[in-house]
């Protein structure tokens, strides 16, 4: 459990990661396309089906990523936290879950309040760091009590 | 140890259990009623299905239209997999003199999930509002359906199908409508929309030329069938915005320097006097009407303008307004939000109204007779084009400042976040209507409620044998 809880923890820093990549992929995908005489409103973000440009895969995996896949994750660490005695484990998996669910909450306000996203652009360092801070105390704090087959893994 | 793993159960429990229960709660049965869930909701009444134009009376203008599922090429040579209404997408346009009777015989050749015919911004019988679920059963394959209306409005319309609406719209099954008052106002029709990721005008990509003699002057019918809103200018001429959703303006100024939004399923009509060196019409940046006299080479586009035509205040206001404030006697409340939760099992951030979400959502009751004011306001952080079905609502505010221009009667409303606006309308065509997204996929997450008169009912189902999905 300890071993999967730290895991874990470095699975949710490696997809922030990716939603960073993504991001800028896709704003630079954009621009080329603008450039070569594309016109990008509403109705391209809305349509389903071909690509206007390929880029814009960064945004669908930004989106998908980061509603489902990674709160799943984080919610995954809550669960484990419970099971794996990490002293302090459970409060620093319950600080990343909030941290994520701030993240969501600012990239969907961001559409309406622009400057949200920059809290967003912030936020997604926070949680790479405390993931990954998360992750490395595991080794360092020794475990809640004796460790048997429930609490060793 | 145990004593551990318990708390640690009963941790997990606790985080899991509100989870499950959100997710039990909000499966849907695969058949239900939109009369279903509202209290006091009605299983006795006039059926829907007989609110229609007068049988008695014969009909002046007869189209059939044939919809098909297949690969087929568009004006611009294109190929494409979706949907065609007699063997084009987009399909003929109806054409109507005002006060006519028109019958319009949807016939479904191979539209394997059943298709209707909407006639948007048209205010016809409730039983020809082509409502899959609500109005009528979807048009199975081998199966068809006779929509009749008196055409009372002059106006560009379109027309397209209101089964899985969000895709079928998307692939094809549209046309344009357009009804003349007596004498005709003419004019060229341009129906905006996108084929994958390529915006078309009338079908065709990039700039179509539209010959036209020089000082004539010219209507350029703007039909948005996409899901967002979308901004429309002219290059090379002072224009005027002659016509908001099929209603005429009073007094339009010219403009220039300034465009048009038309929003999701919006019209507007405008007008310029051609210039010798011709005029472009842009529709989005993408696409352009070249309104384009003999010996003219089209020219390059303008970029779009920053200001917008603000139709609160574009014309002359009416002598006496068209609904008195003073007669409404019914409001309600359209809140549009956002928030996570589950719809129909899946998780994902969805759209509510006045807080609550789909299919816990208002019924928005009305009596025949009533004069209704609905304060529409988004909080979402996304815009919405919101639709009525059934009824032209007068904008009599935006954000607390009163409408001061031409009477702005809209049946799609462009209602951006943070906007709040104030329509009235005349409750004079009973039935249950639609008030729903145009962002057609919006409307399949559930940003869709209902304007229901008291004393109406209907008998189809959404979901049943048809397999009915207005969405």
């Amino acid at each position: 459990m300890r071993s999967f809880y730290r895991t874990l923890t470095f699975v949710i820093a490696g997809l922030v990661f990716v939603q960073s990549a993504m991001a800028v992929w896709a704003v630079s995908g954009l621009s080329k396309w603008v450039d070569d005489g594309g016109v990008f409103d509403k109705s391209v973000i809305e349509s389903d089906g071909e690509m206007p440009f390929p880029e814009i895969w960064g945004i669908i995996i930004h989106s998908m990523n980061g509603t489902f896949l990674i709160p799943l994750v984080g919610l995954i660490l809550l669960i484990v936290s419970f099971f794996a005695h990490i002293p302090g484990g459970v409060k620093w998996a319950a600080i990343i879950f909030l941290l994520i669910a701030i993240q969501v909450t600012l990239g969907y306000m961001s559409h309406g309040i622009p400057l949200l996203g920059m809290l967003h652009g912030i936020n997604a360092l926070a949680i790479v760091g405390v993931s990954i801070t998360a992750g490395r105390r595991v080794a360092q704090v020794a475990p809640a009590s004796v460790t048997t087959g429930v609490a060793g893994g | 140890m145990a004593r551990r793993a318990l708390v640690a159960t009963a941790a997990s429990i606790v985080v899991l259990a509100p989870l499950a229960w959100f997710w039990q709660a909000s499966l849907m049965p695969g058949t239900y009623s939109i009369m279903d869930g509202h209290g006091g909701h009605q299983h006795h009444g006039r059926g829907v299905h007989t609110l229609v134009a007068d049988p008695a009376r014969a009909a002046d203008v007869r189209v059939t239209l044939v919809a098909r599922k297949e690969r087929f090429r568009l004006p611009s040579g294109r190929a494409f997999d979706g949907y065609t209404v007699n063997g084009t997408s987009p399909g003929p346009t109806v054409r109507a003199v005002q006060g006519q009777l028109v019958e319009v015989t949807l016939v479904n050749e191979s539209v394997p999930d059943g298709a209707t015919v909407h006639w948007h911004g048209i205010d016809v019988p409730n039983a020809a509002d082509g409502v899959a679920g609500v109005t009528q059963d979807a048009v199975p394959p081998g199966g068809s359906f006779t929509y009749r209306f008196v055409a009372e409005q002059a106006g560009t319309y379109w027309y397209h199908s209101h089964q899985v609406s969000h895709e079928q719209v998307q692939k094809g099954l549209l046309g344009a409508v357009v009804i003349e008052p007596g004498t005709p106002r003419g004019g060229v029709v341009a129906l905006v929309h996108r084929y994958g990721a390529v915006r078309t005008v009338n079908g065709y990509a990039g700039d179509v030329v539209q010959p036209s003699a020089a000082g004539e002057r010219a209507r350029v019918r703007v039909i948005n069938t996409d899901n967002g809103p979308m901004t429309s200018w002219v290059t090379g001429a002072p224009f005027t915005l002659a016509a908001i959703d099929g209603t005429e303006v009073r007094e339009p100024a010219p403009v220039t320097g300034q465009g048009v939004l038309v929003t999701s399923g919006g019209r507007a009509d405008i007008e310029v006097v051609v210039p010798e060196a011709g005029a472009r019409i842009e529709l989005g940046g993408d696409t352009a009407i070249v309104l384009s006299p003999p010996g003219s080479v089209a020219g390059k586009r303008s970029p779009a303008p920053a200001r917008m035509v603000d139709p609160l205040a574009y014309g002359a206001p009416a002598a006496v307004a068209p609904i008195d404030p003073g007669r409404v006697n019914r409001e309600h409340e359209y809140s549009i939000g956002r928030r996570p939760g589950f719809l129909d099992g899946r998780p994902g951030l969805w759209w509510t109204v006045n807080g609550r979400m789909f299919p816990d959502v208002p019924d928005f009751r009305v009596a025949e007779g009533d004069v209704v004011r609905f304060t529409v306001s988004n909080h979402s952080g996304e815009v919405h084009p919101m639709h009525l079905h059934g009824h032209h609502a007068l904008v009599t505010s935006r954000d607390g400042v009163p409408a001061t221009g031409s009477p702005w009667w809209t049946d799609s409303l462009n209602v951006a976040s943070g906007e709040t606006y104030e329509i009235v309308f005349v409750a004079d065509n009973p039935g249950l209507w639609m008030d729903h997204c145009h962002n057609l996929p919006h409307a399949a997450q559930g940003l869709m409620a209902h304007v229901s008169y008291e004393g109406v009912t209907t008998p189809f189902l959404i979901g049943g044998p048809a397999a009915n999905s207005p969405e």
